[in-house]
């Protein structure tokens, strides 16, 4: 009597003890407990994993390596603190190469084993796996800009947008005496997400300024901006706003120069690479970099911290801004975990709620101060703006502290809800 | 004034560019009958070779070996391919240096990775100022080198043993054979000069000031955008490449300064179209001629 128990009993508490492993690595939403804390994929009872999709072979390489770093430092600081809900942090990191086609086909082995995306970088990428984002419920900081993206409710842009970005830099421009209403402005932009959605800024500063504005489209791959250059001269353009690649802003930079056409160059935070720092510096003085996050020399303590410790333990990688901001991501990503914690659900459906009730990250001025608690709203307004500087590492000289232009504060963003 | 001045400048700078690989395109057709698609890909081959050999024996010799191993690079692809083809249909032959263009380019990109080297040498530097007109040197020296390079290729197609083997080939193949030049000897020596121009060009293209790109697929879509002006001036003229080239320039400058920049990649094969529809064998090409 006592056998003819034991067996349904023993095959009773495998099922269970089975079913509660899938439940842990398949369901995005219901989860199961661990430590009084609903747990999803991606979350076991000793670790967090969040995922990377990034590019470490191609156009982006420097920038993904940059904003690793910068991640791994985080990761090292939260770890040593104690993880984050008693769980050390780990990432599972995949290259796609900056290709979409790749990243359709990686996408499947990288998500079912994360709890959300520490980053996910490109726009075209964003674009071909938003559906399976939405599908899975998998927060994800966009290293993407746009304020177009803002309407898919999982996505996180760890800072403003490329909107916003141009309005802050032209009312600087106009602050400093270099532009005045009713001016010629040109604005070169790539065809496109990230081209158009500065130009939205541009168009927005121009009407309230009554500014004469030049649209320049252009594609990813054109190089040559000698004619584009000599047109706004002729046009009597006193400022070019760029939303391009740093390849096309070295060639507005050189042609200008070459012509003696002396006027300043506003861009948003993807124009400037360090390969824009190979022109002789009078080329250089003219272009200004708006950013939501600070330079890799910035003054901001927390930025000169990571900088200490990127010297020390990255001696031979090349610095730049992205990587303070990887570890300014890093901070967003703790306060929302910490906060679905508290909440005692680190479910991805969790983590979702915990970052729409998140309206007042802070990265100690990493990136100004964020408020996610609007669905479609840019979570600041804030930027800094930095010019290029060969004398000091990561080649960005912060010349502003964070401000918000009075022309910022009134633009509605695309998806931004009005009322 | 000063804008048109400066972007017909801009526009003669990049036309005599366009004008050598144009030149590549019709000495070769000549030759063989065969419209080379790896023109773009001798190109790159002669920008890594400079890359590559740079540092070891500075800009000059690195440029000289550049230049031979596109020559030499479009030689093997004729002796080692086309010249193995005989029987073959053009259009096979096209196809043909389709696919050695992407082995080429291809190899190439994933060689060089992520980076976009410039050439750099003394190509770069300041430009020259002549009053409001700025000249930016690679453009400067691509047309007196294109000038140089262009009256020497005439006159050795007018005047020497080669051209006039070229020409009398280009005419009638089976009667140059008759009259005992080597027909390989003469298409052997087009695509080796073609290959030599190509290799020539790249040193102009992947500049900062000339294309503001590096060696990459931009050096090798630039090169492309001689295949129109080959068309225009007549697949089978080597005046009309060298019109060609010119017309192509200037139509990318004026139509990116006065009209849109968006439009001015479209507008050369526009004028394409209206010279193709004008003269079907463009501008100074031979009209085709069949008994009925």
């Amino acid at each position: 009597m006592r056998r003819a128990f034991a067996l349904p009993a023993l095959a009773l508490a495998t099922t269970l003890a089975l079913s509660a492993c899938s439940g842990k690595a398949t369901d995005a939403s219901g989860g199961g407990g661990s430590g009084g804390v609903q747990v999803g994929p991606g979350v076991t009872e000793d670790t967090i994993t969040l995922g990377a999709f990034t590019d470490l072979t191609g156009p982006f390489k420097l920038l993904s390596e940059g904003v690793i770093a910068g991640h791994e430092m985080w990761r090292a600081d939260v770890n040593a603190g104690g993880g984050i809900c008693g769980r050390q942090i780990e990432f599972n990191i995949v290259d796609h190469g900056y290709s979409a086609d790749t990243a359709v086909v990686k996408y499947p082995q990288l998500a079912p084993d994360i709890a959300g995306f520490i980053h996910l970088l490109g726009s075209p990428i964003n674009a071909a796996i938003d559906p399976k984002i939405t599908e899975d419920e998998l927060t994800a900081v966009a290293l993407s800009w746009s304020s177009f993206i803002l309407d898919t409710p999982y996505v996180i842009i760890p800072g403003t947008t490329y909107d916003l970005e141009i309005i802050n830099g032209l009312s600087y421009l106009m602050e400093q005496g270099m532009i005045a209403d009713g001016d010629t402005v040109g604005h070169v932009y790539i065809d496109g997400e990230y081209g158009e959605n500065g130009l939205l800024g541009t168009q927005y500063f121009a009407e309230q300024h009554n500014l004469d504005l030049r649209p320049v489209k252009i594609t990813s791959r054109d190089t040559d901006m000698s004619d584009i250059v000599t047109s706004l001269r002729g046009a009597g353009a006193t400022a070019i706003a760029l939303t391009t690649t740093p390849a096309q802003t070295r060639s507005v930079l050189n042609t200008a120069q070459g012509l003696r056409y002396d006027v300043p160059v506003v861009g948003n935070n993807p124009v400037f690479d360090p390969t824009v720092l190979d022109l002789p510096a009078p080329a250089l003085d003219n272009l200004f970099i708006v950013s939501s996050s600070t330079t890799f020399a910035s003054d901001v303590p927390k930025a000169q911290e990571v900088a200490q410790t990127f010297n020390e333990q990255y001696a031979d990688a090349p610095p730049n801004s992205y990587v303070p901001y990887g570890y300014a991501i890093g901070l967003i990503w703790q306060q929302i975990l910490e906060r679905a914690c508290e909440n005692g659900d680190l479910t991805r459906a969790g983590i979702q709620q915990a970052f729409r009730e998140s309206d007042s990250i802070t990265t100690q001025n990493l990136v100004a101060d964020l408020d996610f608690s609007v669905p479609g709203a840019p979570a600041t307004r804030e930027v800094y703006i930095s010019t290029p500087d060969t004398n000091v590492p990561g080649g960005q000289r912060t010349v502003t502290d964070l401000f918000k232009a009075p022309e910022a504060e009134t633009y509605v963003a695309p998806h931004q809800p009005t009322n | 004034m000063t804008e048109f001045l400066q972007l017909t400048v801009s526009g003669l700078g990049k036309g005599a560019v366009y004008a050598l690989l144009a030149l590549g395109f019709v000495i070769i057709f000549k030759a063989t009958d065969v419209v080379n698609f790896a023109h773009g890909s001798l190109v790159l081959l002669g920008g890594y070779v400079v890359i590559a050999t740079k540092d070891i024996l500075g800009y000059a010799g690195a440029a000289a070996v550049g230049i031979a191993a596109a020559g030499l690079g479009a030689l093997l692809v004729e002796r080692l391919l086309i010249s193995q083809s005989k029987l073959a249909d053009p259009i096979s032959l096209v196809l043909l240096t389709i696919g050695v263009d992407v082995i080429i380019t291809e190899e190439i990109i994933r060689r060089l990775g992520v980076t976009a080297p410039f050439l750099g040498g003394p190509l770069e530097g300041a430009p020259l100022r002549l009053g409001n007109i700025v000249v930016f040197r690679p453009q400067l020296i691509a047309l007196i080198v294109g000038v140089v390079l262009i009256t020497a290729f005439f006159l050795a197609f007018r005047y020497t043993g080669w051209g006039v083997a070229m020409r009398a080939q280009a005419e009638n193949r089976e009667a140059t054979a008759l009259m005992g030049i080597r027909s390989s000897w003469v298409t052997g020596s087009a695509w080796l000069v073609a290959g030599l121009l190509a290799g020539v060009a790249v040193l102009f293209i992947a500049t900062q000031d000339f294309s503001g790109a590096g060696l990459g697929r931009g050096t090798h879509a630039i090169a492309l955008a001689a295949f129109p002006a080959a068309i225009i001036g007549g697949l089978d003229s080597t005046g009309g490449a060298v019109l060609g080239g010119v017309i192509v320039g200037l139509t990318e400058a004026y139509t990116a300064g006065y009209i849109s920049f968006d439009f001015s990649e479209s507008a050369i094969y526009l004028v394409m179209l209206l010279v193709l529809v004008a003269r079907p064998v463009g501008l100074f090409g031979t009209r085709e001629l069949s008994r009925v």
